[in-house]
């Protein structure tokens, strides 16, 4: 959020002395289509959830840099409900938004709904999980690769080749969540190549960090020379840390999130060893300026389709400094 | 009339205060809280969403409310049956997955997918059936184990196909068309659902198999004892809740098309909140279809439009738990003060003027004797309440018995009696027909006849039902008194169409024209109200012309005289305007006149009070039914009386040894024969001067 | 079965129980050592003290639903006012205070207004979470301060070897017991599950008592929380919305109380724990695929819940018509 909050100032500032530098006043040719193609649009968010820090942060960037520009932005929370979900597309598909940000929970439940609201003539972005059917914009993590790096950097760390047992264990959130399935995709494909892993174990924690925490317990009771762990999300991962805190080994635990604070603050305190991040306000500002794309350049929806798959970064304990993390507004 | 009476007279004219306690024992007044809830969710969002009415809007709701509402049904099947189906949710998931997997994967034509998928829910009821049904696993644990191996099932199905289902479009226009097509412009879910629906009403309303199953959850210990299948009646609600769950999951599969992870997860719990809120209760006993439908429709426009007017997520849990609960406790308090309020206001009384009675004194014509000291009794100890007393040709007495039975007294000494008929209910009045079989009215029950093989056969138990009653008065509540016309017609009087027979008393406190009096013609078997509007029309006796017959109105202490046939058809002339009493029975006697029985006289309080109805409404609510003010039936006694109306006799009892109260009386070859319903005998007594060798039969039909 | 008396559920659980531990051990290298087993009985503890709580509604002819949601939104409401500098004290009391009014509440829709139980308490729990989401948090996972680390000691602490989560559940075991044994309250709780008409007749102030059960339920259920929120160092709200409650529910019936109230004590909770307990630790050595582990979990349960009707038939003379 600072960062954010830190980039619209300068922007304005940039925007005030361009302003001030032509004090004479020429008209920027640019400004009235772009103003006047946003002004009075409705763009509506459809999450899998509101409440944790994804949908909040995308959520909140869109909405700061849209709604100055006279864009009303409106949310659909289905509480993780697909068909509630489903129910809010086919609504908003009748009420005819300009635009719709939809989150997928899988990557078939909402295929038929966006092709059918792109004929509708809204456009339609997709966030950080891609349905089966490609609409006008898909801006996210790219999931295989995302495991595929945890899997090299688990390696790097942990293959015998380096120093370590070669043993390590999977942590993953629901099974059957595409998010889960392909980051388990990513790293099948990359241990296939390296037979000296050994994967001891691959539980799913239902995004649970209580059920982390017992199945790690067990996996390290079991495995005393286990050496690395792959979780599949940061804030269930809380768990599987505090396991290994516990249990007093130094076992490498590689998590993934959106870089909220909370992932600063547990690399600090030891919790995660590294916590590969997809920046969620990067990702807002990706969708937010797409819309904008979208909305200026009036083509029909589904004429053009692009993929925005969102730069991850790496952070450990030593590289992250004040700024790294971002953190919502009322957020401690 | 004074003011205050005239007013009171068109206030409770015009005010129809009887209504409300009709309303309120309607059966389907239960349903009145759940479909205010439902009228008010409709205004409230209907009012908040701009096109809530539109089309699209009620097309997608509607559409999406078929699926959930075939799975509401389905648990409220099972919960009127009194049991609970926790797996519905689960198996609404292995419906979805199943036909898609059976779709996309084995690539099977639509119509075999859902034969399939409802074969699969069928069997995960059966599990759920046989081991709650047959082997009396408890209900709530069994399906909680049952809904965490199906959702296992689900997920491990998705995890092995869900790519392949994913990959696959089918093209399959049949297959659409259950998730996005329309039928007779409904969406097609909602129809089906729709179907479900009325199919479930009548099944559980009008057939055995559905009064097994409320039978059984009403009480199963008592419906095993009647010999009802019970184990096999639960097992197969549960294969139905099965069925429909894997329907829903069917049509879901084809509006959405997706294998998602979280699919029917919570569902159980949104079946059982519409469920619960539409009224069905849980551990059985009370549900219907029409109740699913409102709880279910209203749950789905509450969750939906929450989510349309797009509330934070936390202020939608919210209002969904507080709309909820307030309307499960206001449910809950109308329940469990319905009966209480329906005590209070079922007993509606009305203006009821009646005319200065006659005195008594040795000037008036109904001056206090005691005629009556000296009758004879028979069967004194030995019947209970004979209402009406009648005579063959062969001088056996026949009379009714609190026990349901008609008594016969044999001639000539009638110390020996035997059952003629037992018929099951009270018997009330009685007339010979000319074929010698014996028509009887019975309380509670119609209109009977007991052959001369001693056959009982119903003539008729309902008449035609008026449009304007709130209760339902096609039923014949309490016939009373009859008799037959030349051409062979049963003229009966029905004494009130809003109490039974044990409360008639409290219809005099009312004293409304609750009465009626019911043609049945035999020839065409057919039977229609002829007079409404009656109070407590009793006796009915033909008069000699053939075209007309006298009826008497007890609480309005009337007799009057309707021509049904001749020139003055259609007419009715009160004969006797004011009596001291009020009239029971009413026959012929062998001179041409008419004998009537006054049940009880008439006494000031009450006389005062029926021109006073708030204060009778207030008695009635506000004290115990014992207390209130009843009209006496103490005293009676019998009066002979000419069709002008000039009141030739009058016998009463004046020690109240014998008859304190009448209700009916023969006279046969120069006696007359006294019965009464609080009786437990029936007096004989000598008629000075009399046709010895009249009997009523003859009077009626000729000598045979 | 001779001197073991009748074989009640309770009796047939505990004997599963004891079979797959003398199963595991035999088989399982690493199942039979104090570690494991403590490790075995810490993983269960939050769900056996959560089964308490639910045990005494349940004796008491009730049920809480709305347990989870309850124990999520008030320990979330104390951490985030930790996270705001509130002082521990305060920050517990003002929880304690939160969860004992949800439970007034929720007596007072059942007890006073006759809501039936299932369904007050089930949207008692979607209110309670709305609210706590509308009104108290932002985010549903909410983080223990820095400041308050300390804290973590009750989810991952030691006394003389043995975590803490199960002293804990221990000490709620104990005191649960003593309450139902020996104390006034605890006697009527069961005497209103087990028939409140001749409670309430013979003088027992029954509408009291349920309000009571379900403070006390809330009350337990906090606790619960502490332990939850200090293992893994956050409250993650979202469980107010899963079944986690279902499986609360499991081991509540699974050790042989009677939804029908008026049956069971502490005992068959533990029981129920311990059956659970064993079966997770075990399938999680082995590694077990999670659907299938739930499968197995299910199947088990299923047998234990028909050996014992095969062993203690019911039929339709003797049920109890309501008893769903």
């Amino acid at each position: 959020m600072r960062m954010f909050k830190t980039g619209i100032t300068l922007a304005a500032l940039a925007v005030i002395g361009a302003g001030a530098a032509f004090a004479q006043g020429i008209d920027d040719p640019t400004r009235e289509p772009f103003y006047s193609a946003l002004e009075g649009k409705r763009v509506a968010f459809v999450p899998v959830a509101m409440g944790f820090d994804l949908t909040e942060g995308w959520a909140a960037g869109i909405r700061s840099q849209l709604e100055p520009l006279g864009v009303t932005f409106e949310i659909r929370d289905p509480s993780w409900n697909t068909d509630a979900g489903a129910q809010a597309i086919t609504s908003l598909i009748s009420e005819k938004p300009d635009a719709m940000v939809i989150h997928n929970p899988d990557v078939q439940s909402y295929a038929r709904l966006l092709k059918r609201a792109e004929e509708a003539g809204i456009y339609v972005i997709q966030v950080n999980m891609n349905s089966a059917y490609s609409t006008d914009a898909y801006v996210g993590t790219d999931y295989v690769g995302l495991g595929e790096k945890m899997a090299h950097r688990l390696i790097d760390e942990c293959s015998p080749d380096n120093g370590g047992s070669g043993k390590v264990a999977v942590v993953q959130g629901v099974l059957t969540a595409a998010a889960s399935a392909y980051q388990m995709q990513g790293i099948s494909n990359v241990f296939a190549d390296h037979p000296e892993m050994q994967i001891v174990s691959n539980q799913a924690a239902d995004w649970d960090g209580t059920k982390a925490r017992n199945i790690t317990s067990t996996v390290i009771q079991q495995h005393p020379d286990l050496c690395g762990v792959v979780g599949f999300w940061d804030v269930m991962d809380l768990g599987t840390g505090a396991a290994i805190q516990e249990s007093g080994k130094d076992i490498f635990l590689i998590t993934s999130g959106g870089g909220n604070k909370t992932a600063c603050d547990g690399l600090e305190n030891g919790t995660y060893s590294e916590v590969v991040s997809y920046d969620v306000p990067g990702q807002a500002r990706d969708i937010a300026t797409m819309i904008e794309h979208l909305l200026q350049h009036g083509q029909a929806p589904g004429s053009v389709k692009s993929t925005l798959f969102s730069p991850l970064t790496f952070m450990t304990k030593d590289n992250i400094g004040p700024g790294s993390c971002w953190t919502l507004e009322g957020q401690n | 009339m004074s003011y205050s009476d005239t007013f009171a007279y068109w206030r409770y004219r015009l005010v129809p205060d009887h209504m409300l306690g009709e309303l309120l024992s309607k059966r389907w007044i239960d349903n009145a809280i759940p479909l205010l809830v439902l009228i008010f969710v409709v205004s409230l969002f209907g009012s908040l969403i701009p096109d809530f009415f539109g089309s699209a809007n009620v097309t997608n709701l509607s559409r999406q409310w078929g699926e959930f509402g075939l799975i509401v049904l389905g648990l409220m099947i099972v919960m009127v049956a009194g049991g609970i189906d926790l797996s519905v949710g689960s198996t609404f998931a292995l419906g979805n997955i199943v036909a898609l997997t059976l779709l996309n994967v084995a690539e099977l034509p639509m119509p075999v997918v859902v034969a399939a998928t409802l074969a699969v829910g069928a069997t995960v009821g059966l599990v759920n059936g046989v081991l709650v049904g047959f082997l009396r696993l408890r209900a709530f644990l069994t399906t909680l184990v049952t809904l965490i191996i199906v959702r296992a099932i689900v997920d491990m199905l998705l995890l092995k196909y869900s790519v392949r289902i994913a990959a696959a479009f089918p093209d399959s226009d049949a297959w659409y068309y259950l998730g996005e097509g329309f039928l007779l412009g409904i969406p097609f879910s909602a129809f089906a659902a729709g179907v479900v629906a009325i199919v479930a009403h009548l099944v559980l309303s009008r057939s055995r198999m559905g009064w097994h199953v409320l039978a059984t959850g009403g009480s199963r210990r008592s419906a095993h004892n009647v010999g009802i299948p019970v184990r096999r009646v639960i097992c197969s609600t549960y294969v139905i809740s099965g069925m429909l769950a894997a329907l829903a999951g069917v049509l879901f599969a084809s509006r959405l098309g997706g294998a998602g992870a979280d699919t029917g997860i919570g569902l159980e719990i949104a079946a059982l909140t519409g469920a619960v809120l539409g009224g069905n209760s849980l551990g059985g006993g009370r549900g219907s279809a029409a109740k699913a439908l409102i709880g279910s429709i209203s749950v789905m426009i509450i969750v939906n439009s929450l989510l349309r007017l797009g509330v934070t997520s936390g202020a939608n849990s919210l209002l969904l738990g507080i709309l909820l609960l307030a309307a499960v406790a206001i449910d809950v308090r109308w329940l469990k003060n319905l009966n209480k309020v329906l005590s209070k206001v079922y007993v509606s009384p009305a203006f009821a003027a009646l005319p200065k009675a006659p005195g008594t004194d040795p000037s008036s014509p109904y001056a206090i004797n005691d005629k009556l000291g000296g009758v004879e009794l028979i069967g004194l100890g030995e019947i209970d309440g004979p209402e009406d007393v009648i005579l063959d040709a062969d001088d056996n007495i026949y009379a009714g018995n609190r026990t349901g039975d008609i008594i016969r007294f044999f001639a000539p000494d009638y110390t020996r009696h035997e059952v003629y008929a037992h018929v099951g209910g009270r018997p009330l009045g009685m007339a010979f027909a000319k074929d010698g079989s014996l028509l009887v009215c019975i309380g509670g029950m119609g209109l009977y006849r007991v052959t001369q093989e001693r056959d009982i056969e119903k003539l008729t138990d309902e008449t035609n039902r008026s449009w304007v009653s709130i209760i339902d008065d096609s039923r014949l509540r309490l016939a009373d008194d009859l008799d037959i016309a030349p051409d062979g017609r049963v003229f009966f009087s029905e004494a009130t169409v809003r109490y039974e027979m044990h409360e008639w008393p409290v219809d005099g406190l009312e004293s409304r024209g609750n009465g009626r009096i019911v043609c049945y013609d035999p020839s065409s078997r057919t039977t229609r109200t002829v007079l409404k509007n009656l109070k407590f029309p009793n006796g009915i006796c033909m008069t000699h012309d053939g075209e007309s017959f006298l009826f008497a109105e007890t609480w309005a202490c009337t007799v009057s005289r309707y021509w049904f046939a001749g020139a003055k058809k259609g007419t009715v002339e009160t004969i006797l305007p004011e009596l001291p009493g009020y009239p029971d029975n009413i026959n012929r006697a062998s001179d041409g006149t008419f004998w009537l029985a006054l049940v009880g006289i008439r006494t000031p309080s009450l006389d005062l009070a029926l021109k006073m109805p708030g204060f009778r409404r207030r008695m009635a609510r506000r004290i115990a039914p014992d207390e209130w003010l009843y009209p006496n039936i103490n005293t009676g006694c019998v009066v002979r009386f000419t069709e002008t109306g000039e009141v030739l006799d009058v016998m009463w009892d004046r020690a109240g040894d014998n008859h304190p109260m009448i209700t009916s009386m023969r006279e046969h070859k120069g006696h007359l024969y006294i019965g009464g319903i609080l009786n437990n005998r029936i007096g004989k007594l000598k008629l000075d001067g009399a046709d010895e060798s009249w009997t009523g039969p003859e009077s009626y039909w000729g000598k045979p | 079965m001779g001197y073991l008396g009748r074989p009640t559920q309770e009796k047939i659980v505990f004997a599963l129980a004891a079979a797959l531990c003398i199963g595991f051990a035999l088989f399982l290298p690493g199942f039979l050592t104090a570690n494991n087993l403590l490790n075995l009985v810490r993983s269960v503890s939050i769900l056996g003290v959560l089964g308490v709580a639910m045990a005494l509604v349940v004796i008491g002819r009730g049920i809480d639903l709305s347990l989870v949601a309850t124990m999520a939104i008030s320990v979330g409401l104390t951490m985030q006012l930790l996270a705001t500098g509130l002082p521990l004290a305060e920050a517990v009391a003002i929880g304690i205070l939160f969860s004992l009014l949800v439970g007034a509440v929720n007596g007072f829709l059942i007890a006073y207004v006759e809501i039936p139980a299932i369904f007050a308490t089930l949207a008692m729990g979607t209110l309670i979470y709305g609210f706590g989401k509308y009104f108290l948090f932002q985010l549903d996972v909410l983080y223990l301060p820095d400041a308050h680390r300390y804290l973590l000691w009750l989810g991952q602490g030691y006394v003389l070897g043995v975590p803490v989560p199960i002293i804990v559940f221990a000490a709620v075991c104990l005191l649960a017991h003593l309450f139902l044994t020996f104390t006034r309250p605890g006697w009527y709780l069961r005497a209103v599950g087990d028939n409140l008409a001749a409670a309430r007749i013979a003088g027992v102030p029954a509408r009291p008592i349920i309000v009571t059960q379900y403070m006390i339920s809330s009350l337990i259920g906090f606790v619960a929380g502490m332990v939850t929120a200090a293992s893994v160092a956050s409250m993650n709200t979202r469980i107010a919305n899963s079944t986690y409650v279902y499986d609360v529910i499991l081991v509540v019936v699974l050790g042989g109380i009677g939804l029908s109230g008026g049956r069971g004590s502490v005992r068959n909770v533990i029981v129920g724990t311990l059956l659970i307990g064993v079966l997770l630790n075990g399938m999680t050595i082995m590694d077990v695929q999670y659907t299938l582990q739930n499968v197995i979990k299910s199947v088990i349960l299923l047998s234990a819940i028909v050996i014992d009707t095969f062993l203690n038939p019911r039929d339709e003379q003797t049920a109890q018509q309501g008893d769903i």
